[in-house]
């Protein structure tokens, strides 16, 4: 029995490392599933492997997207060498980022803003490297799309997608360092624990983690744009969707302005 | 918690043997189930171990270690979760070789009733038989 036809479904030349490591982010949750089924402990008010499922989700998506834009990179880049060990080393820095979190977790202990001991210090700084390198996939494709002019997309799609990819890693990192800067992703401290659904934002004090969520799905909601641009007549599309960047990178600027001013998200 | 999956586990893993004692009957259900239910086992074995692990004491260096940490229950329960699915995984490897090689089931049957109750020993009268029987040893 084999499902790599499955996964073939979704090839383009250069897609299928990214497209089995999104398989394999989404197959690797299910024992943290069940772990979390079975475990009672809580760490910060909220059971413990809550936060590891949280990044395989994240990481999924950002990969699975990754996968599906890497078709609209210039063709030449499938087969060089160094995309493809790039590849590698992003894809070593998502594992890297889930071991971390994920033996936190076992532990019982927290992962990010942990000074408990030596061990926990040193390793923080190396998984803020790890996760800035990760990140960089998305301005490099970004840029890798932004310049494939043989592209067979709309050139306002393009533009979107290339758009909300370097300003996926350009917001993520800005917010991400402020955040990692800091103690801890609450801008004040809470009283009653009231959060939002799902998410785990603060609905009392600030909490950087909104602002995060949005800067790093500037690639989603860009390209929604640059789809909804494509109804407009030709000569609008562009400049369209160079407007939808500057005000969703607006929105994301209000939001972390939201957050260090100390107030909730919603 | 662990008692319950005991009993969960260990009739899953019955299961599995049920169709490989019926291998000549259905091999395609009796593969299908004797690779799903190890993998089922396996992923229960994981999350079992990602959440008792680390409040554990013992450790696999010495013998008294080893048996401290079987002393906790929930990683007792992870060791026989372990054997049901590995010697499962062997049962299935032992059921597809004999078939493969024309050994008849009447010698296999108590090569997978030996690997279900005591796991390598089974593991070893397979060998033994096949030996004879093909001159075969390894895969």
């Amino acid at each position: 029995m084999s499902f790599a036809p499955i996964i073939a479904l979704h090839r383009g030349a250069d897609t299928t490392a990214l497209a089995r490591f999104t398989a394999f982010l989404a197959l690797a949750s299910l024992p943290f599933f069940a772990a979390h089924l079975l475990d009672q402990r809580m760490v910060m008010d909220e059971a413990v492997w809550i936060k590891p499922l949280k990044f395989f989700a994240a990481f999924g998506i950002y990969i699975g997207t990754l996968a599906v834009y890497a078709r609209w990179l210039p063709p030449s880049w499938a087969s060089t060498r160094l995309w493809r060990g790039y590849l590698v080393v992003v894809m070593a820095c998502i594992l890297a980022e889930l071991v971390w979190i994920s033996t936190a977790a076992a532990l019982g202990t927290r992962s990010h803003f942990n000074d408990s001991s030596a061990l926990w210090t040193a390793i923080y700084p190396l998984m803020g490297l790890a996760a800035m390198i990760l990140t960089s996939a998305s301005l490099v494709m970004g840029i890798g799309i932004w310049r494939n002019t043989s592209s067979p997309l709309a050139p306002a799609l393009r533009l979107s997608i290339a758009l909300g990819l370097i300003l996926t890693f350009a917001m993520t990192v800005v917010i991400a360092n402020v955040m990692a800067g800091s103690d801890s992703h609450l801008i004040g401290v809470p009283i009653s624990g009231a959060r939002l659904p799902i998410m785990g934002w603060s609905r009392e004090v600030g909490d950087l983690r909104a602002p995060h969520f949005l800067a790093t799905h500037a690639m989603h909601g860009v390209p929604l744009a640059g789809l909804a641009a494509l109804f407009l007549p030709r000569a609008w599309q562009s400049p369209a969707v160079w407007v939808a960047a500057m005000a969703y990178a607006a929105l994301t600027a209000w939001a972390f302005w939201q957050a260090l001013a100390g107030l909730p998200p919603i | 918690m662990p008692q319950t999956l005991f009993q969960i586990a260990t009739p899953l893993a019955m299961l599995g043997w049920f169709a490989l004692a019926l291998n000549p009957v259905a091999p395609k259900v009796a593969q299908i189930a004797a690779m799903a239910i190890p993998l089922l086992l396996s992923l229960l074995y994981a999350a079992v171990i990602l959440v008792y692990w680390a409040g554990s004491d013992g450790g696999f260096d010495t013998l008294e270690d080893m048996q401290r940490l079987f002393t906790n229950a929930p990683l007792a329960l992870a060791g026989w979760v372990h054997y049901l699915a590995f010697d499962l995984m062997i049962g299935a490897w032992i059921a597809r070789t004999a078939l493969a090689e024309g050994i008849n089931h009447l010698f296999i049957l108590p090569c997978l009733a030996l690997t279900f109750l005591f796991g390598p020993a089974g593991l070893f009268a397979f060998a033994i038989v096949r030996f004879a029987l093909t001159g075969k040893v390894l895969p």
